[in-house]
């Protein structure tokens, strides 16, 4: 009985020691994908569904690189004040911005979307194919209030769209 | 989209003077190199200008030739690398990616040129030039290979341009870092595919054009044309 119970615990010893690793790996980049993490939290939060829906504001109105330039851009401070300076002032949000207004400095918006250094995308190539905001950065106009990463974005989900519009996928065309 | 892009270098034109090296080291985030990094014969260069002497005292001449990654039809660097980290793009770009790469220094073995460049040390600039890195092209990490791109990145913002716009790319609507610098017009980038283009024309009309180490049977996309030197012996009716 116990000639053959050593091979066995050792066998199952190491195969628990074996199976920890590729648990921890698995796991690992099934927690660290990006959409499970928490939005970080804005300087000034800016409710996206109250400027989309409601003042009907379309998405180039802010970020208006989007179609010319290879990345969408964040709007400058006199656009806000364009209309805060008559619109819901007095609210604590709207007293931050006109703060950083007044002082002159820059709003620190946090990024939502991390890329790798060795990874560049390219917004205007994308829209003017023809794909809607929303396709990658869901539905900014009803639903997402906070901007949150609500797609993969990682490089499997990249390829799987590119191959699925015969767009190329080739390496150089986003590592360089 | 189906260019092909090479270089012609003028020998005759150029003067030695380094600009397309300080060029290529801005354009392309490259770390500074030290008199240490030279000693060790680790210093990172995509672009090198040679120097040699020819002829006795007093009668010396300085001979220049800069040199960047030749851009192999044939490239003996992509077949040995073991994940497919470098390989040739339909454009005729010999590409690094580096992501892939393992950092094994197989091809910079086997490239004759000596054009492959791998990085020893976590790259580091003094905090006053933090600020002026391209943005549009990465900042490569300890432990990977590294070499000319022929400027992709510019090569990929012209043709997403021109995508936008609706076009085809234009002949001389963009350069490398390298030729924009030359102040001798030396270095020429373009569409060697396109009879059109300078470089087409360049490569077609020449009759001092060669490429260097051309018997490896690589097929280099870089095309150097020969000095022309007065006191230089006649052979064949030549230069």
């Amino acid at each position: 009985m116990r000639r053959f119970m050593r091979p066995l615990i050792v066998g199952l010893v190491l195969l628990i020691l074996l199976a920890l690793p590729v648990t921890a790996v698995l796991a690992r980049s099934y927690f660290l994908s990006p959409t499970w993490q928490p939005a970080a939290e804005q300087p000034i939060a800016f409710p996206h569904t109250r400027h989309a829906q409601v003042a009907q504001l379309d998405c180039e109105y802010c970020h208006r690189g989007v179609a010319e330039d290879g990345y969408a851009g964040m709007p400058a401070l006199e656009l806000c004040m364009d209309c805060h300076q008559s619109i819901q002032t007095g609210s604590a949000e709207i007293d931050t911005l006109i703060d950083y207004f007044e002082n002159g400095d820059p709003v620190n918006w946090e990024r939502v979307h991390q890329m790798p250094d060795h990874v560049h995308f390219v917004h205007s190539s994308h829209v003017n194919y023809g794909f809607d905001c929303a396709e990658c950065h869901g539905d900014m106009e009803t639903e997402i209030d906070y901007a949150e990463q609500v797609r993969d974005l990682r490089m499997g989900d990249c390829i799987d769209c590119h191959k699925e519009y015969g767009a190329p996928t080739d390496c150089s065309v986003c590592h360089y | 989209m189906s260019a092909r892009w090479g270089m012609v270098i003028d020998l005759d034109r150029c003067t030695g003077c380094q600009a397309c090296v300080v060029a290529c080291q801005a354009e392309n985030n490259i770390p500074i190199n030290t008199e240490d990094i030279f000693h060790q014969r680790r210093a990172i260069e995509w672009i090198r200008v040679e120097r040699y002497w020819e002829g006795e005292y007093p009668n010396v001449k300085a001979r220049y030739i800069p040199i960047p990654c030749m851009h192999c039809a044939q490239a003996p660097c992509e077949s040995v690398c073991p994940v497919y980290a470098t390989y040739q793009t339909n454009q005729g770009i010999n590409m690094q990616i580096y992501n892939r790469c393992i950092g094994t220094r197989y091809c910079a073995v086997n490239c004759p040129w000596h054009v492959r460049f791998f990085n020893y040390w976590e790259p580091k600039w003094p905090e006053s030039l933090k600020h002026q890195l391209n943005p549009h092209v990465s900042v490569r990490s300890r432990g990977v290979m590294e070499k000319c791109t022929f400027c992709v990145q510019r090569i990929v913002r012209t043709e997403q341009q021109a995508q936008v716009d609706g076009r085809e790319v234009q002949d001389g609507e963009f350069t490398t870092a390298c030729a924009q610098a030359c102040p001798t017009d030396a270095i020429v980038f373009g569409d060697l595919d396109d009879p059109e283009s300078r470089v087409g024309q360049m490569a077609a009309d020449t009759d001092r054009g060669y490429q260097l180490l051309s018997g490896l049977g690589t097929d280099p996309a870089v095309l150097y044309l020969k000095k022309i030197d007065p006191d230089a012996p006649e052979e064949n009716g030549h230069y």
